[in-house]
């Protein structure tokens, strides 16, 4: 991973990440909770209370270097669990997934803050679960207080913090890691207006030829600004790939929605 | 402060009810207490702390990539990091109360690091059982105690009732508990057949719990 990152000469059209006829099927118990109760109980009954999801069906898909790939589809689509997959989070039941280069996920913002500490020390929490060292948040540390706006308050408890401000402190840090792959799903709604016009750019500067990204969102206008490739996911398939403007019309031409302002407008 | 004065009045507690049915009021006794409770707790501490370690874990598991054991090590580390100041009271008590220091005190430190074994051991295993069986959690308040019961802690090892010698066999804290106290308390060399019989307990359980965890992981996202 280290040494991929190092040799950064020109990567642009290289592989990043190429997923392979990859299906994941979840084996969902019907009970609440799994218990010893609940196992004993079960025994009397006979049989197991499960069912089978299929989440992902045979998707193949390629991103290279230099791309940043939007990814869309109906709420269950598989999106997120394709984004776990290529993180290394779930293993897929079948197929196979190879990532060039190291990946960064923004699956959802504030993972490993701990609300009863300062923003500051959970600037740290935050940054070394993103998986950056403690001498590199340092170096970003007034970078990252910045970006969040917060001023004085970033030495206040993260639990006396408005749900904004929570979120602009997770996107901040966030926003600070700097791997080969970035994934971000539906992060980027925070904060005002304002705030999201910050992240957006912010997004925007991270493309670059020497990185991949893959965005999630139902943002159909900010994807139609960002990408330069869209993928449609639907029930866990793969429906059309390609160019941003037309897979995008043909997902909302599905949806029967065309271009109304509750898909346009949030970013 | 609460560090120091948790491990000194639970100590306390156990000290009166070992007065009150046992009816003495041994010195030698109190040091023995204090020192075995105190170990015992470090295994205590790291198995309620590594019970829950994966499933409150749940949002730093489903959003990144980690090796999932260094949940319930970070666990432990943390009990250890209780521990050391419960170390710090038991000598001071052991000085007040005039116990002589020797160097066979020293034998503490391996039967410290087959302490630390067994710990790891036990809270990997734990914290993998709960994913399948969240009631174990509840269970485990019990567990301990019963534990505590069985183990030579508010009773010295040799004075157990002969017929009473299998609770030495399954307990993988009896023969720890043993060495410790000769050790620190009673400044002997601990016998090496117990030493030998903790280190077994510890290894084995490290190395099942480990493997069971290890081959679990990669499904403890879907899990959750």
């Amino acid at each position: 991973m280290s040494s991929l990152s190092a040799s950064k000469l020109q990567k642009t059209n290289e592989l990043a990440v190429s997923i392979k006829n990859v299906g994941l099927t979840y084996t969902t118990a019907i009970d609440r909770r799994p218990t010893l109760k609940a196992r004993v109980k079960a025994l009397g009954r006979g049989g197991k209370q499960t069912r089978v999801v299929r989440a992902l069906d045979d998707i193949n898909l390629d991103i290279e270097y230099g791309q940043v790939l939007g990814v869309i589809g109906t709420n269950g689509a598989g999106k997120s669990s394709l984004m776990r997959c290529v993180a290394g989070i779930l293993p897929p039941t079948q197929g196979r997934i190879e990532v060039y280069g190291s990946v960064s996920t923004l699956l959802a913002l504030g993972v490993g803050f701990n609300p009863s500490m300062s923003g500051r020390d959970n600037v740290f929490l935050g940054g070394l679960a993103a998986g950056m060292s403690r001498e590199e948040i340092e170096g970003h540390f007034d970078e990252i207080a910045d970006f969040s706006e917060l001023g004085e308050a970033i030495d206040a408890p993260m639990r006396t913090y408005s749900s904004g401000m929570y979120a602009r402190l997770a996107f901040s840090v966030a926003a600070t890691v700097r791997p080969d792959i970035l994934i971000i799903d539906e992060a980027l709604s925070t904060g005002d207006a304002k705030f999201k016009e910050k992240s957006l750019n912010r997004v925007k500067e991270l493309r670059s030829d020497q990185r991949a990204l893959i965005l999630v969102s139902h943002a159909m206008q900010t994807l139609r600004e960002t990408c330069n490739d869209v993928a449609w996911l639907h029930k866990g398939q793969l429906i059309q790939r390609g160019e941003p403007n037309q897979v995008i019309d043909a997902y909302q031409e599905f949806l029967h929605l065309g271009k109304s302002a509750a898909i346009d407008e949030d970013v | 402060m609460w560090l120091v004065l948790n491990p000194l009045l639970l100590s306390g507690v156990y000290f009166i009810l070992i007065v009150i049915i046992g009816g003495t009021t041994d010195s030698a006794r109190y040091v023995h207490l204090t020192a075995s409770l105190f170990l015992f707790y470090l295994v205590a501490n790291s198995l309620t702390g590594g019970v829950k370690s994966i499933t409150a874990g749940q949002r730093l598991i489903l959003n990144t990539a980690f090796p999932r054991i260094m949940l319930p090590i970070s666990a432990v580390v943390i009990a250890i990091f209780k521990f050391i100041p419960t170390l710090i009271v038991f000598l001071v008590i052991k000085a007040i109360m005039g116990s002589q220091f020797s160097i066979e005190m020293l034998w503490a430190i391996p039967i410290l690091m087959i302490t630390l074994f067994l710990a790891l051991g036990l809270s990997i295993t734990i914290s993998c059982i709960n994913v399948y069986f969240r009631d174990i959690a509840s269970f485990l308040p019990y567990l301990t105690r019963t534990l505590l019961y069985l183990s030579p802690i508010l009773y010295e090892a040799s004075a157990l009732n002969p017929n009473l010698k299998a609770l030495e066999i399954v307990n993988p804290l009896f023969p720890i508990l043993d060495s410790w106290s000769r050790a620190l308390v009673h400044g002997e060399v601990p016998q090496t057949s117990s030493m030998l019989q903790g280190l077994a307990w510890a290894t084995g359980i490290f190395f099942i719990g480990t493997y069971f965890f290890l081959s679990r992981e990669r499904e403890f996202a879907v899990r959750l």
